[in-house]
């Protein structure tokens, strides 16, 4: 499935927001989806990303999911934001 | 704006309180505000690359640590100072809260911590959070990474611990104490 991050907004910087946009899309967007399936996380149209925000959404799905891509992550901040997640928080994609 | 800030500080709580283009008393309106600016400085076309957006990220891991690690635990005014000014060749930001400030924060989960100095080189360096048990403590790291990255300068303030921060990190002590922390971001154009 591919999951458009750009649905929960394109400024994307605190934790609180972050833990909000987990809980929605565990109940709606991901609910129903195995957990084997390829889960693509696109970010097109992102601009801003934090490590807080992402920490309480892309750290969790990764961590749930056992095949998962990322993609459109040129803008720096979502470049800045993944380095420190694969350093820090043990991101592994 | 440097002076406008330093006063922020130190007035008397219902001063501080006084709305202001500054003063947000909210996570709700440094949000506004932060996406007010990364959208005025998206609109001047003046950074590459959308640096603008990184730069609101840094902001707003600094800003967002203000509230996440002082909620409840405010000492008198709650919330954040925010302002921003722009010449030609420098585009300058500044926040400022009057919350707990790294050692007191840090302290609690690493009671080996020996002063303020110390407090902001864990704080900025090692895995750590104000907030253990909870999985973070990733946004200082964040902030020092991105500044070293893309040639920002950060000076940060908290308790008498002074850190400049670019290529290096040199923390000093500062005469002067700032009860919280005050960050100014510095970016040439």
């Amino acid at each position: 499935m591919r999951l458009e991050i750009k649905k929960f907004g394109d400024i994307l910087t605190s934790r609180p927001a972050g833990k909000e946009a987990f809980l929605a899309m565990s109940a709606y967007t991901i609910r129903d989806v195995s957990r084997n399936e390829e889960l693509i996380i696109d970010f097109d149209g992102v601009k801003v990303l934090t490590p807080s925000w992402a920490d309480e959404v892309i750290t969790k799905l990764a961590s749930e999911f056992k095949n998962v891509k990322l993609e459109n992550t040129d803008n720096p901040s979502i470049q800045a934001t993944l380095k420190t997640l694969r350093e820090y928080s043990d991101l592994k994609i | 704006m440097e002076k406008l800030v330093k006063e922020w500080l130190i007035a008397e709580p219902t001063a501080a309180e006084q709305a202001s283009e500054y003063y947000c008393d909210s996570r709700t309106i440094f949000q506004s505000r932060l996406d007010r600016l990364t959208s005025e400085l998206s609109q001047k076309g003046i950074l590459k690359d959308n640096l603008e957006y990184l730069i609101s990220a840094v902001v707003g891991e600094i800003g967002n640590n203000s509230f996440d690690h002082n909620i409840g635990n405010w000492p008198d005014v709650k919330g954040v100072f925010f302002g921003s000014e722009m010449t030609d060749d420098i585009i300058r930001i500044i926040l400022a809260d009057r919350g707990l400030g790294l050692f007191a924060t840090l302290k609690r989960v690493k009671p080996e911590l020996s002063d303020d100095k110390d407090a902001m080189r864990v704080g900025f360096i090692e895995r750590i959070s104000g907030r253990a048990p909870e999985p973070r403590g990733n946004g200082l790291k964040f902030v020092r990474e991105s500044v070293r990255g893309y040639k920002m300068h950060l000076t940060f303030y908290s308790g008498y611990a002074k850190g400049d921060f670019n290529e290096d990190m040199v923390i000093i002590e500062n005469t002067e104490k700032i009860a919280g922390c005050m960050a100014i971001l510095t970016l040439n154009i």
